[in-house]
């Protein structure tokens, strides 16, 4: 059964002037799920993630909620919890009077906002703290009680605007599981937005890559890893070898694509490609393999280690093939991959190839 | 912004806006109108078209001589107050000292003390028997107590006196926004002290000197308690003579065309300070 | 440093003492200017103490008759009385529209915040000689009270001043909170009373203290629009003054300076004066 979406936002436009920060820009948003909006600043996420909260309005487009639309009403009447990134908790008030406030402007009764205030300031693992001040709290308790704020009003999506970004590298990674186990929990739909690959990736059901406001291309992690559309999504999430190719041979499922003297098989995905068009494959440096002696076979290539980066539990090495071809490949510092050295000449083999469907005009040119 | 928005900031600025448009523009563009009625001992004004007044403002050496008089204090006062505020102000932007806080509240006092207070000091330190005079004969100075009541200087004097923190308040804030690298950045590229004060400081507070100086020449042009009570009858600014024709002749046109006169001299100089301030460093 | 003393010790110690003199130069023109400030009311201080009835100065013993004289005085201690209640009333009445202003122009005008403040500033930029005369005629033609004008035309001079003092501790209130408070479902007026209120109230207070001083101080606006049983203390030592000075009259200005330098030491400790000093 697909049930209707708990959030929609349709051909969503925000212009300031002359400029168009957003859009036209599409979401739709399933119960329960955890949805990252991931791009680089300025590419419109928060901006997106204010539209749908009400704190901004969209110049054209429409947001609706379980089937209503919501456009025109201020965030009051929107049910929503917002997380913000540097947390703005009230200062004045105590952590109790900052959680029990979405439940107060509610006209909850006050045995019930005591309750519920107490059982939420449990769930965020902060038990007994309500009389504290925030400014008495450390950045990841401060945190924890602007989740407890934002979900203690039960809201039908929960919105988190960079939430770990303030805090420490250490910190922020326990706070991924800990959000997560949090968001799992209540069974809350959770919209969360960052610039950090690795939280969108640890942490989502589905990510939605975002560039120069508009979405560059949208799926659960895995796939937006192993099969990005474009140049610009296979370089902001994670590090990819990307090299120019020559389609020779269009197959069932198949392409055959001329790479330096080398012929790479690729999956053909559902792109639409004939032979002789140029086209950039994407290879993974964790999924290079490299050997000293030669390999057969189809997706192999020759060359020479020209550096080597050791860093604790990884080796990384660059490797030229041809006069503007490098390829860079990430092993586990073991002691086979320590073993090549500068100067050593290698066989590269990368059967786990992928072809950028969508062909940018900067490199490699249309066909 | 949506409807609720713009219900809002209406709420937040229609109480400013009833006040000042009721109660600042209308008022003072009715009264300034006024100076084109006609004057009449019965009715006050009669609202019928004439020029009479400003013919009567520009042509009678009266009223030439107190504009003249006028214009003339309130630039020297402007003059002197930024002579006396500059090196205040740069002080209090500057300085690193612990009795900061104490020394600025020093200079916003007297200006809180209010206007007669101030204006009776003088009148206590200038008077035959005031402290100038007692002094200058004990020193041997003079032998006879000088007049310096009821004459212009004495004017200047608590004019400079009362409104110099208003010169101070827009320099300090011009100075303390300045980055105090750029001057070390020119000590440092061999300016000595002086060369970078007139090339580096000085311009950078521009906009200080010409907003605190049309704020000095505007208030010292409009006094009237002041003169009235240190310049007597031989020093008469505009302020009284608008005074006494508004309470005293009650004639309102009259008065209206010499208040427009004034106004008139002090908004030259706020466009003065405007175009002096476009060109400035923004 | 220590291998250069030899070389560089002369010079060193020629800018030691140019930076010297220099001190001492701006520390006795800082010294002379704020001897020039305050003279005349240490003056003043100093003199409400005198035996005789003229305004000289040294005193000629001291006393505290002219204290008693004051109090025994039924038309000044009413001025006082009245400037007191009409200090109140227009202190109120322009840090309520300052804040409602300030926070409209902090929050509601955008990129326009600079034309806005410098309208909220036009009754610096007018004589307030103007600004009275023109409210007396008002009076004359609309059937307002002559106290209602008198207190309208004091929050008029008061505005520019309460507006600046808080836009400035506005301008400290991170508008996120605000924004936390709305998503979390606070109206406007809510989010005013329940979070930007408390986080300026040192701001609102301090806006109070200061309108009051300005409204305290005033003659302008005083002068004619103050009218029989509505004699502010200012306006009552001017009349006073324009026929006779005895040493009264610095009575009472040493009790209005003392309640004013107590008042800024209040404004002081909540807000730092610095505030003030950036209109």
């Amino acid at each position: 059964m697909t049930q209707e979406p708990v959030l929609e936002i349709r051909d969503v436009v925000k212009q300031y002037g002359d400029v168009r920060a957003l859009g036209p820009v599409g979401i739709s948003v399933r119960e329960g799920e955890f949805l990252t909006l991931l791009g680089p600043s300025g590419c419109g996420k928060t901006t997106t993630l204010h539209i749908i909260a009400g704190l901004t309005n969209p110049t054209e487009g429409s947001v609706s909620m379980k089937g209503r639309d919501i456009t025109a009403l201020e965030p009051p009447q929107r049910d929503m919890g917002l997380v913000f990134q540097n947390y703005a908790l009230f200062p004045h008030k105590t952590v109790f009077d900052n959680v029990a406030f979405g439940l107060r402007m509610r006209r909850v009764p006050k045995p019930e906002i005591k309750e519920r205030v107490e059982r939420v300031l449990e769930v965020v693992g902060l038990p007994g703290i309500g009389s504290r001040y925030p400014s008495e709290l450390s950045g990841g308790q401060r945190q924890r009680v602007a989740v407890a704020r934002a979900v203690v009003i039960e809201p039908s999506i929960l919105l988190l605007d960079e939430p770990l970004s303030n805090l420490d590298a250490v910190l922020r990674k326990r706070m991924r599981l800990d959000l997560r186990n949090i968001q799992q929990r209540l069974g809350i739909t959770t919209i969360f937005v960052t610039h950090d690959q690795d939280e969108a990736f640890e942490m989502s059901d589905r990510v939605i890559l975002m560039n120069k406001g508009g979405i560059e291309q949208s799926g659960p992690p895995e796939e937006m890893y192993d099969r990005p559309e474009s140049r610009f999504a296979a370089e902001f999430i994670g590090e990819a070898n990307l090299v120019a190719g020559e389609v020779v041979e269009v197959g069932q499922g198949e392409l055959k694509v001329k790479v330096a003297e080398a012929i790479f098989t690729a999956p053909a995905g559902k792109m639409t490609v004939a032979q002789g068009d140029r086209v950039t494959v994407m290879v993974r440096p964790e999924r290079v393999e490299v050997s000293k002696t030669p390999i057969s076979g189809g997706n192999t290539l020759q060359g020479k280690v020209s550096s080597r980066v050791f860093s604790g539990d990884q080796v990384s090495l660059t490797m030229r093939v041809t006069e503007d071809l490098e390829l860079l490949c990430s092993k586990p510092s073991t002691a086979l991959y320590r073993g090549f050295d500068i100067g050593d000449p290698v066989w590269i083999s990368a059967d786990d190839c992928w072809v950028l469907p969508r062909v940018d005009t900067r490199k490699g040119g249309a066909a | 912004m949506n409807t609720s928005g713009r219900l809002f900031s209406t709420f937040l600025f229609s109480p400013i806006g009833i006040v000042y448009l009721l109660f600042l523009l209308a008022p003072i563009g009715f009264f300034l109108s006024m100076s084109l009625f006609r004057y009449d001992a019965f009715e006050l004004y009669v609202p019928a078209l004439t020029t009479e007044n400003f013919e009567r403002v520009l042509t009678d050496g009266y009223y030439q001589e107190i504009i003249f008089r006028t214009l003339k204090i309130a630039f020297l006062t402007s003059l002197f107050s930024l002579l006396l505020g500059y090196p205040l102000a740069y002080f209090l932007a500057r300085s690193r000292t612990q009795w900061r806080g104490i020394l600025m509240f020093l200079v916003i006092a007297p200006l809180m003390s209010g206007i007669i207070v101030r204006t009776y000091g003088w009148i206590v330190l200038l008077g035959s028997d005031g402290a100038v005079n007692k002094t200058l004969i004990s020193i041997g100075l003079i032998d006879q107590p000088v007049q310096i009541l009821n004459t212009e200087t004495a004017v200047l004097l608590a004019l400079v006196h009362i409104l110099m923190p208003y010169m101070v308040f827009p320099l300090f804030s011009s100075l303390a926004s300045q980055d105090p690298d750029v001057e070390r950045a020119a000590g440092t590229l061999g300016a000595g002290r002086i060369r970078t004060f007139l090339e580096v400081t000085l311009p950078l507070s521009r906009t200080g000197i010409l907003m605190g100086s049309a704020l000095v020449f505007t208030l010292s042009a409009g006094s009237v308690v002041t003169p009235a009570l240190l310049g007597g009858k031989d020093v008469q600014m505009l302020g009284q003579q608008i005074y006494d024709l508004v309470l005293t002749t009650l004639n309102w046109p009259l008065a209206s065309a010499v208040a427009f006169v004034l106004v008139l001299c002090q908004f030259s100089i706020i466009a003065l300070y405007f175009r002096g301030g476009r060109h400035g460093p923004a | 440093m220590t291998t250069q003393q030899n070389s560089s010790g002369s010079s060193f110690h020629a800018a030691r003492r140019s930076r010297i003199t220099r001190q001492i130069v701006m520390g006795v023109t800082v010294t002379a200017i704020y001897a020039f400030l305050l003279t005349p009311i240490l003056i003043i201080i100093l003199s409400s103490f005198n035996t005789t009835s003229a305004n000289t100065f040294p005193a000629d013993g001291l006393s505290l008759q002219w204290y008693r004289e004051f109090l025994e005085s039924p038309s000044f201690l009413a001025a006082f009385q009245f400037s007191a209640w009409l200090g109140v009333v227009a202190a109120v009445g322009a840090t309520v529209i300052g804040f409602l202003t300030a926070y409209g122009i902090i929050r509601y005008v955008g990129s326009y915040r600079e034309v806005a403040q410098s309208i909220a500033m036009l009754p610096i930029m007018v004589p307030h000689i103007l600004i009275s005369i023109s409210l007396l005629i008002l009076l004359t033609v609309l059937p307002i009270p002559e106290l209602a004008g008198l207190i309208i035309g004091h929050i008029i001079i008061c505005l520019p001043f309460t507006v600046a003092g808080i836009l400035a501790s506005l301008d400290g209130v991170d508008p996120q909170l605000e924004r936390a408070a709305w998503t979390l479902g606070a109206s406007r007026l809510r989010i005013l009373w329940e979070v930007v209120i408390p986080l300026v109230a040192p701001g609102l207070f301090s806006s109070l203290i200061f309108a009051f001083i300005i409204s305290f101080g005033d003659v302008y606006i005083a002068l004619f629009l103050s009218g029989p049983g509505m004699t502010t203390l200012p306006i009552e030592i001017f009349s006073y003054m324009q026929w006779e000075s005895t040493p009264v009259i610095a009575a009472i200005t040493t009790v209005q300076i003392i309640m004013i330098f107590g008042l800024g030491l209040i404004i002081e400790r909540l807000v730092g004066l610095r505030q003030i000093m950036r209109i």
